[in-house]
């Protein structure tokens, strides 16, 4: 009789489970994939239950008849998704008296129920919302946490899922490894998943093709390489998954023939390599760079791209907040990085040079530890700066730490020995314990595509790498590929490589997949699926178990099989494994208890070697300066913040996403030092074509303070030929100058000339001017400075007003953004673009600057232009108290509620663009065109697919309207019911900007002025704490707090 | 030849001691002549010239309504704004066009008020000119929206939003209301003065239905001694009610800057200084308007040297103002103090639009000293190139104001330049094409200079034309027989009648009779 309160009267809603008010909702898993679904098939959860929260939406109308006052008064209220709690569900409980008709009837129709379900055939593909679930309730969100695989630093996230889509990613707060930051990268990868350029099914050359046909000629193929001992070589990228990487030597187990080869685009294999030699273990220290007072690293941008950038940003602000003396980071490099653009000191040097300036330092510091003599040799700049750094490194011994990024293997030996020397092994890096992301190794993928092209590979399987657009000798790749019987790929989509292949086998994307992670030794993160796989894809774990005969090759059972046998057993505080897995899945990240409770590392013994290193790098510069062959110049190759290795150039997001240094979007550029641009007559834009052995590059030039002189960078990751309509031919592909030398792919190329070429190829900044005009924007002060004005305090200037003060309301919300913990990273400017459906609008708006980001980080530069001082500002609606957009708005389209938010009514908007024009931050964005609805925009918002990823809970905006950032409006609404439904104040913290949760440095903190104790009312009262413009009398809501500086810099 | 006649009508009279009175018509056509030479246009065909400047004209505003169409269908994206620079063209075209109006209104309204005789020839061009700026100026708020189709949000009209209103803090509802109050008066004053050509013209009409249009528009006028003392009245007032808006409407245009806070909008000598430029601009174009009519349409009759005379020496002290206040805008920069205006104004002369700056420099403040020189207000082709460099200036003038101080605000992370499309100048050549569509059109189908007006000033010579030759200069009324083609002439109130307040004819009576007591004596 479950259907009879349908019949008779309403029966009283169930109440769905509420977010829970003290900390974020999180599921176990997704419970969209609990039904049976084609591809994968076996996922099983908890069962699902057959009454939902849903209930009619809207008032009822009042009964007409009706028993009680009550009834008559409160319509059935609504669960969950109504803010604002609900009424008291009422009307009639007991159902009505049954009489005989009646039961006869529901007798009946309850039997044709039931017969017609038996007839039913077994639902292949459900449709989530409609059947329901306790776990989903249209219009909330829920977070389940899982791991990011934008990159192989695998951070851990909590994805933040709406109506069954996952459309925000956040970071988790429970890893201690990432602390809740994400970067760009990882924030744009919720939009990959939308991507309309991935494949929809399997195909075999070229067509598509059923999962079974090709399963049938892998396994064929298979077992011809082994009847004819062919080589099946499996070639992935860095495999972080400690499950994936046990199904990698099951199959080594079982096959002699085969082989696993790690191949990364942007390769640290000469650290590698180096640690080896040193320590004697071939694997990547784990850093700490907040333990490390001074930091001097190499060509080594650890804030941006290299290694593990999320941690590293999140222990390099960590330092810098503690009180006393700032740290100090030294930073050697070419090209101005994210990372240089922080450093307190930071000395220009080509390439080829930071290697004699490693050994400078390691000259000195060896004198003092008397560890002997190091080889004399040229030093590339003023003897005293390296006396003063190694000064400051010996000084803080134990609490230093030299990095470098070269790919020279004598180099990171050097580094070794400095860091052995300094005593700061098993302190500020960790060997016994190392960081597993990044595994890649050049000379077995060298020996590979060597293999390849002499016949000697029967069968290869292609695992998250697109070496025909990414290695340095691609064209060998590629002609090596046409060598192999069988090529396979788990490509996502048809890409430079997997266009190539016999079999395109498409993996998940991580949002769909299970999977696990351990990117820094005994540090474990697992993946859940936030939704049922969009297209005919399959796991490539899935593949590789069904290939290698397993019976279950489902990769979900394997997944908890192996966590089963290998990490419940590594802790006590949970008993029985479903708990473990539970939790697990919850937290989203494991670490064993003794991982915890070990304590430092023992110091890993070095094994020296480093006299031969530095002989090495002595000769090599005397051979560079006996006679440099081509031309004078030398090319430093890096990977760009937003699009990295190139695997996101189809991603929009990122390709508009400025960087974070030169603020150009949409391509990459040669870089040369300004003087270097004067003496050539060359201007941003100018295309020039740089020259070496390795071959021709076409770019335009963008000329950037702080080059090395005679060096020109040049981003990775453009020019892709295959990747989708927003990537594809996107800049110039500069992957095939890094060439492999001693065994290591070098990113870095002498004896290069530079011609013009006469064109012009105007660059897309959203930024062009950084210098502050000696304008108070971005304010500087050092420990010294604050100490003197706390001495003598000066009585703040209390500037008059002509306003009459607006009434307040509950809240008064307001935001203070710490200038010295920003490292400019821009993960907020994707967080913001993703949270509030801002458009992309491509190249050519751009270069009419009209990009549509809420926030920017405006960077400033201060100083000689060779090299000068850098600022990171990120700037958005300051909320101002006295608006000067809201006085002229003809419409009173914008205006400040009364917890002192600047609202934007979009449907008032006529679009006259005064306040815009009023504005003197020029926060606010104009959609001059339409951009979800005309073709010229074929980025996301145009496609129904593309459109997925929108946030339900903010308004997409109409051609014509002025918008910018809301301070999240929609977050403070929903903290507010939370709270409210939870019958509890709002406290600070609950409500987390976008912006703010990405951040991985904790430089933005937002919480209610009205609140003494809030952390941003606390920060107002910093000494640092100051606001943009403070003397226009806007009384912005939105404070910055200073950047400290070593006294010597400013 | 005016300074010949001049210096007759001195030698005539050397013994009263007074200037004889500049008379405003050249030759002393007869009245019924003066109705004939207006009229001309009107009841003829058009000449070749009138057709090649329509078609040109008319082009433009075919443009116009393409270029419109394309921006409302794609969005205001097909302009060179940006987020930095949210106003350019459209609003500078907007404050051009607004600045252009108020030489019809001065000379219609102030120098009435003034008693200047020679705006008799010219108030009623000078009044269409400004009816048809002020629709192209309109036309600019509305098209520069990025929804005009929501444009109406910004009149305060009753709705059902609840407490929904315009924000009356904003300027640009202040313009809302300048402009339409402006487009209402100018309209009023404009068709008020033509009622009694109207009526002529219905006397003289051909053809029936010509007949009935202008019976229609002239509203019954009979010509009636009542007629005209409540006409004259009426056209006081509204003179009375037009003489602020000379003032009001620029300010108020200025406003939208001057409350701003951005650098270089925001300053208060912004009113004045826009009142003086928009009377510049306005004389410009009035003065191009009318040397391009009385060379074409042959009324060098009626518009003579001397009134281009007047015209330039008013275009020479606006001129002379608004060099003025752009000094003092530097100098006020600079006194001052402020950071972020000294910048503006450094910007603004050796930035990437100096030129502009130069440009509006030369054509404002340099070209205008001409006119001290008598020999350059007597040129026309001289006055012409002034005239069209001036409307060239004041256009740059705001574009300075507008995009110069937006491009480079406070914060130098959003600078950004503003470059023009395709659209922007379509549309600045099609508000022209507007215009003159509008003006050529005007001068064939309705009196383009105020016969019953000019008749009063038309002086002594008409009226001896007008009698017989030995009839005394007393003050009689016209004979019927003399005008047989115009009998509402037959009604016009006698000469000595003070006709629209002005005290011409009074004037010509009182000369009179003081001419016959130097006779006497």
């Amino acid at each position: 009789m479950a259907d009879d309160s349908h019949v008779t009267a309403p029966k009283p809603p169930i109440p769905s489970p509420q977010p829970s008010p003290a900390r974020r909702e999180r599921g176990l898993c997704n419970p969209i994939l609990l039904s049976p679904t084609g591809g994968e098939g076996r996922v099983r959860g908890p069962v699902k239950s057959a009454q939902s929260g849903l209930v009619r939406i809207g008032e009822r109308p009042a009964p007409a008849y009706w028993r009680s006052v009550d009834e008559l008064r409160d319509g059935p209220a609504a669960a969950g998704e109504f803010p604002g709690g609900l009424g008291k569900a009422s009307g009639s409980k007991a159902a009505e008296e049954l009489t005989r008709r009646d039961f006869l009837s529901l007798m009946g129709f309850s039997m044709a129920a039931v017969s017609l379900a038996g007839c039913r055939a077994p639902v292949q593909k459900a449709i989530p919302l409609l059947v329901g679930s306790d776990q989903i309730v249209p219009g909330i969100a829920r977070h389940y946490a899982t791991t990011c695989a934008g990159c192989p630093s695998a951070c851990s996230l909590l994805v933040k899922q709406r109506d069954g889509r996952p459309i925000k990613i956040e970071g988790n707060p429970q890893s201690s490894l990432f602390g809740g930051g994400t970067c760009a990268t990882g924030q744009a990868t919720v939009l990959s998943l939308y991507d309309e350029g991935r494949a929809r099914g399997p195909s075999w050359q070229g067509k598509p093709t059923s999962w079974q046909e090709l399963d049938r000629r892998v396994l064929d193929s298979l077992r011809a390489a082994e009847a004819a001992r062919g080589r099946i070589v499996l070639l992935s990228g860095t495999l972080t998954s400690p499950s994936t990487r046990s199904i990698v030597q099951a199959w080594m187990r079982r096959s002699p023939n085969f082989r696993h080869v790690v191949y990364d685009p942007v390769s640290l294999s000469a650290l590698r390599k180096a640690n080896e030699q040193s320590f004697g273990r071939a694997s990547i220290p784990h850093y700490a760079f907040d333990r490390a007072r001074v930091i001097v690293a190499l060509e080594a941008d650890f804030l941006g791209t290299w290694l593990s950038p999320v941690e590293f940003a999140r222990q390099y602000a960590a330092s810098r907040r503690r009180e006393g003396q700032q740290p100090l980071h030294v930073q050697l490099e070419s090209g101005l990085s994210l990372t240089g653009s922080n450093a307190d000191v930071r000395l220009p040097l080509p390439p080829s040079a930071i290697g004699l300036a490693a050994l400078g330092l390691l000259r000195r510091v060896a004198r003092r530890a008397g560890a002997g003599e190091v080889p004399e040799g040229p030093e590339p700049f003023d003897a005293k700066r390296l006396d003063a750094v190694a000064d400051a490194l010996w000084e803080n011994r134990g609490q230093s730490l030299v990095v470098s990024g070269l790919q020279d293997v004598s180099v990171q030996i050097v580094v070794n020995a400095l860091n052995s020397l300094l005593s700061n092994v098993g302190k500020t890096l960790d060997l016994a314990r190392p960081s597993l992301q990044r595994q890649g190794d050049d000379a077995a993928m060298a020996e590979l595509v060597d293999d390849m092209n002499r016949g000697r590979v029967h069968t290869l399987i292609l695992y998250g790498v697109n070496p025909g657009y990414d290695y340095s000798d691609a064209a060998g790749f590629l002609s090596g590929l046409k060598q192999v019987a069988l090529s396979v790929s788990f490509a996502d989509r048809l890409d430079e490589t997997s266009s190539a292949v016999h079999a395109l086998c498409p993996d998940h994307h991580f949002l769909e997949a299970w999977g696990d992670a351990e990117p820094v030794h005994s540090h474990f993160s697992l993946s859940q699926p936030l939704i049922a796989p969009l297209f005919d894809t399959r796991a490539a774990q899935e593949s590789l178990l069904r290939w290698l005969g397993e019976e279950k090759p489902d990769y979900y059972t394997y997944l908890r099989d192996f966590w089963r046998k290998e990490l419940y057993l590594r802790q006590v505080a949970m008993k029985g494994f479903d708990a473990f897995w539970d939790r697990s899945l919850e937290e989203g990240v494991f670490v064993p208890e003794s991982t915890e409770a070990a304590g430092p590392a023992e110091e890993t013994h070095f094994l020296g070697g480093w006299k031969a290193a530095a002989q090495d790098i002595v000769e090599g510069s005397r051979r560079a300066q006996a006679g440099p062959r081509g031309g004078p110049y030398e090319v430093h190759l890096y990977e760009s913040v937003a699009l990295r290795d190139g695997r996101h150039a189809n991603n929009p997001w990122l390709q508009e996403l400025p960087d974070p240094v030169s603020k150009v979007t949409w391509g990459n550029f040669a870089a040369v030092a300004p003087a270097l641009a004067a003496r050539l007559g060359l201007e941003n834009g100018d295309v020039v074509a740089l020259k070496s052995r390795r071959g021709q590059l076409e770019l335009p030039v963008l000329v950037q303070p702080g080059q090395a002189a005679r060096t020109v960078s040049v981003a990775l990751g453009h020019g892709r030929t295959r990747a989708g309509k927003v990537g594809l031919g996107v800049g110039a592909n500069a992957f095939s100058w890094a060439a492999t030398a001693l065994g290591v792919r070098r990113y870095s190329a002498s004896g290069v000339t530079l011609e013009k070429t006469g064109r012009k190829d105007p660059l897309a900044c959203t930024q062009t001017h950084f210098s502050m005009e000696g304008r108070p924007i971005a304010l500087e002060t050092t420990v010294e400075a604050l100490r003197e004005e706390a001495a003598a305090p000066r009585e703040a200037e209390v500037l008059p007003s002509l306003w009459a003060a607006r009434p307040g309301g509950e809240h008064a919300w307001g935001m203070a953004i710490d200038v010295n913990s920003c490292i400019g990273c821009s993960a907020c400017v994707v967080a913001c673009q993703a949270e509030n459906n801002v458009p992309v609008v491509g190249k050519d708006q751009v270069q009419r600057a009209r990009a549509m980001h809420w926030i920017r980080i405006d960077h400033y530069y201060r100083g000689p232009e060779d090299n000068p001082a850098s600022l990171h500002q990120p700037m958005m609606c300051q909320h101002c108290g006295n608006a000067p957009c809201e006085t002229v708005c003809p419409v009173l389209a914008t205006t400040t509620s009364s917890e002192g938010l600047n609202q934007q009514v979009y449907n008032r908007c006529i679009g006259t663009r005064y306040c815009a024009n009023n504005c003197p931050y020029k926060v606010r964005r104009f959609n001059f065109y339409d951009y979800t609805q005309n073709p010229k925009f074929d980025f996301n918002m145009t496609s129904p697919l593309g459109r997925m990823v929108l946030n339900p809970d903010v308004a997409v905006r109409s051609r014509g309207v002025m918008e910018k950032c809301s301070l999240c409006v929609q977050r403070i609404q929903l903290a507010k019911n939370d709270a409210l439904q939870g019958k509890r104040e709002l406290a600070d913290g609950d409500v987390q900007t976008a912006c703010q949760q990405a951040c991985p440095a904790h430089a933005i903190v937002f919480g209610d002025l009205k609140d003494p104790e809030s952390r941003v009312s606390q920060l107002r009262q910093d000494p640092r704490h100051y606001r943009v413009l403070e003397e226009l009398g806007t009384r912005p809501s939105v404070g910055y707090l200073k950047k400290l500086r070593h006294p010597e810099e400013t | 030849m005016s300074t010949t006649a001049i210096a007759t009508a001195a030698k005539a009279a050397p013994a009263a001691q007074v200037l004889p009175r500049p008379r405003w018509v050249e030759g002393s056509p007869s009245l019924h002549q003066i109705t004939e030479d207006v009229a001309r246009p009107m009841e003829g065909r058009p000449g070749r010239a009138w057709w090649i400047c329509f078609a040109v004209a008319f082009a433009a505003l075919l443009n116009l309504g393409g270029m419109v169409a394309y921006t409302i269908a794609n969005g205001i994206g097909v302009w060179g704004l940006n987020n930095s620079v949210g106003w350019a063209f459209d609003i500078t075209n907007f404050v051009f066009w607004v600045g252009i109006g108020h030489a019809g209104t001065l000379i219609s309204a102030i120098l009435l008020l003034f008693r200047q005789q020679w705006r008799t020839s010219i108030n009623r061009s000078a009044e269409a000119m400004t009816i048809f700026a002020v629709l192209c100026a309109a036309m600019f708020p509305a098209i520069h929206m990025g929804r005009p189709w929501n444009a109406f949000f910004i009149f305060p009209y009753p709705n059902q939003r609840g407490p929904l209103w315009v924000n009356f803090r904003s300027p640009l509802v202040w313009d809302v209301f300048a402009i339409n109050t402006y487009l209402i008066i100018s309209l009023v004053f404009w068709y008020l003065g033509m009622i009694p050509d109207l009526a002529t013209l219905r006397d003289r009409a051909g053809t029936a239905a010509r007949k009935l249009v202008f019976r229609i528009l002239s509203l019954g006028w009979n010509g009636s001694h009542r007629t005209w003392s409540r006409y004259e009245t009426v056209g006081l007032v509204l003179a009375a009610l037009a003489t602020p808006l000379v003032l009001s409407v620029h300010s108020i245009v200025s406003m939208d800057f001057a409350t701003s806070i951005m650098p270089g909008w925001h300053t208060t000598i912004f009113p004045p200084y826009f009142v003086a430029g928009a009377i510049y601009s306005g004389f410009g174009m009035v003065m191009m308007l009318l040397i391009l009519t009385r060379q074409t349409m042959h009324l060098e009759r009626y518009i003579t040297l001397r009134h281009l005379d007047k015209m330039a020496k008013v275009t020479l002290l606006t001129g002379s103002i608004v060099g003025y206040a752009y000094a003092a805008e530097f100098f006020s920069a600079w006194y001052g103090g402020n950071l972020y205006e000294r910048y503006h104004f450094i910007n603004r002369a050796t930035g990437p639009y100096a030129w502009c700056f130069y440009l509006m420099v030369l054509c404002n403040v340099l070209v205008p000293q001409v006119l001290w020189f008598k020999k350059a207000r007597g040129s026309v082709a001289a006055l012409f190139v002034i005239s069209i460099l001036v409307n060239i200036g004041m256009w740059f003038e705001r574009f300075v104001i507008i995009v110069v101080s937006l491009h480079r605000s406070y914060l130098p992370s959003s600078w950004g330049m503003f470059y023009p499309m395709l659209v922007d100048v379509g549309v600045l050549v099609g508000a022209f094409g507007l215009f003159f569509t509008c003006f050529l059109v005007f001068i064939r189908v309705l009196p383009m200079i105020a016969m019953w007006e000019i008749k009063g000033v038309v002086g002594n010579s008409a009226h001896a034309a007008a009698r017989p030759a030995n009839c005394d200069l007393a003050p009689h009324p016209d004979p019927p027989s003399t005008a047989p083609a115009e009998p509402s002439q037959s009604r016009l109130p006698a000469p000595g009648r003070d006709t629209r307040g002005q005290g011409t004819v009074r004037g010509e009576g009182a000369e009179s009779e003081r001419e016959k007591e130097a006779a006497h004596a």
